[in-house]
């Protein structure tokens, strides 16, 4: 399920050479914002080139690369406020594209399979597809705004006390499940006649989302979960 | 069910025999993630961090090492430990679950990891009556669809709440399915509830 990788980056290794090995880096260059030209760079000069934190991107690249996160690692305020927009950007990545791209091949489906079936497979998408919008509205309007403040310092009194990493972490739904329903569904239970290609390309839609959102939640849970704990004890202390 | 992938880490300093050992492991059919440690203190931060199930060791990393190794034995009961044995070393097998050569054929190596993977095994046995729900699974699958809570199943079945949990995980166990509006669609393509009583 997972990309099978062993190679670990490190910050002397040629970007353009860590894509051939693993090209889902292409998506994770984008939540950062780089361009994909990367030249004859090593991860080293394009971090220095786009203002990101080496580290990070080290670390988040090996966590694209299938190896576990690397718990005792500590980051900058800077480094979080990268993540956060590296989380935001994977947002956009998800609303925009990757749902709407799905939703159209399940729609395009049911047109050309008019049984009921499909019928129920699409409410099923649009019912997952919105709690997800709700559960992204959620971490971009109240989880990240959170944080930010927590990292910039900014005590306005307008912070709501009651809110803190933990209760983040708990409000952490699984987005994943039903993803995983929904793949299941096709692979093993739902008949369709032929429709080979269009299937495929559904396929491997929820394939990249799916690697997508679990790299995504390891961010969350191995980055920026721990790092936002440990300001708020030192700030409580 | 989703079947988690085995975690294995290498402990080996020659990145020859490493890459060969991951040749073997990628081109069978175990599910496993695949790390590296090229020493003692490595595989004891990895053990931490990961959750591993086997470790493939040189056992010339244990040699005068026996309070660690001891130590790891300790603190990590379900990790699994099977030496390569380089033939010059007669105490060397005695700290691992299993060992083999670097002589031996894939096939047999792929079978001792197979053997050392209990979890692995009391899995495949479930595979077998995988899908197959029974009546009384099939009767509560029916009250989830049709919306039901718990307690309207346990009473309409007259059976406690407490076993409708049970037979709720092993639908799900069995099925691959976890949600309520995914269970809806499992159960019309097995024709277990009619598609026609469902609102759409």
């Amino acid at each position: 399920m997972h990309h099978f990788t062993t190679t670990k980056m490190s910050p002397s290794m040629k970007v353009a050479g860590q894509i051939d090995a693993n090209p889902r880096l292409l998506l994770m260059l984008q939540h950062f914002k780089v361009d994909f030209r990367v030249r004859d760079l090593t991860v080293s000069q394009l971090c220095k080139e786009y203002c990101i934190s080496e580290t990070l991107f080290v670390d988040i690249a090996n966590l694209y690369n299938g190896f576990g996160a690397k718990k005792n690692h500590t980051y900058t305020k800077n480094d979080l406020l990268q993540v956060i927009d590296f989380l935001k950007n994977s947002h956009h990545y998800y609303r925009f594209e990757m749902y709407p791209q799905i939703k159209s091949y399940i729609l395009k489906l049911q047109e050309n399979h008019p049984e009921k079936e499909l019928k129920l497979l699409e409410k099923f998408f649009n019912e997952y597809f919105t709690e997800v919008r709700e559960h992204l509205d959620y971490e971009d309007n109240v989880a990240f705004p959170y944080f930010i403040k927590l990292l910039q310092n900014i005590d306005d009194g307008d912070t709501p006390q009651e809110y803190s990493s933990i209760e983040y972490s708990e409000h952490h739904t699984d987005i994943e499940l039903k993803l995983h329903d929904l793949k299941n569904l096709l692979l093993k239970y739902v008949k369709i006649d032929n429709d080979l290609d269009l299937r495929r390309k559904l396929f491997f839609a929820l394939y990249e989302l799916e690697y997508d959102l679990f790299v995504h939640s390891l961010i969350e849970e191995s980055i920026l979960i721990p790092s936002g704990v440990n300001i708020e004890k030192k700030e409580n202390a | 069910m989703h079947k988690s992938p085995l975690h294995i880490v290498i402990l080996e300093s020659s990145k020859i025999i490493f890459e060969g050992l991951h040749y073997i492991l990628f081109q069978s059919e175990i599910n496993c993630r695949i790390y590296r440690a090229e020493n003692l203190e490595e595989l004891s931060d990895l053990l931490k961090t990961e959750n591993i199930d086997i470790a493939i060791a040189n056992p010339l990393h244990f040699v005068n090492r026996d309070k660690e190794v001891k130590r790891i034995r300790k603190e990590f009961p379900s990790l699994s430990i099977m030496g390569i044995d380089f033939g010059m070393m007669q105490k060397a097998v005695t700290d691992t679950d299993s060992s083999f050569t670097l002589y031996d054929t894939p096939e047999h190596i792929i079978n001792l990891l197979t053997r050392l993977d209990k979890r692995n095994k009391s899995l495949t046995n479930k595979t077998d009556e995988s899908e197959n729900l029974t009546k009384r699974e099939i009767e509560v699958l029916t009250g989830i669809v049709n919306g039901k809570l718990n307690k309207e199943i346990a009473e309409e079945l007259n059976i406690s709440i407490h076993t409708v949990v049970r037979h709720r995980k092993n639908i799900t166990t069995k099925t691959g399915i976890r949600s309520q509006s995914g269970l809806t669609i499992y159960a019309i393509s097995k024709k277990i509830v009619e598609i026609e009583d469902i609102e759409i």
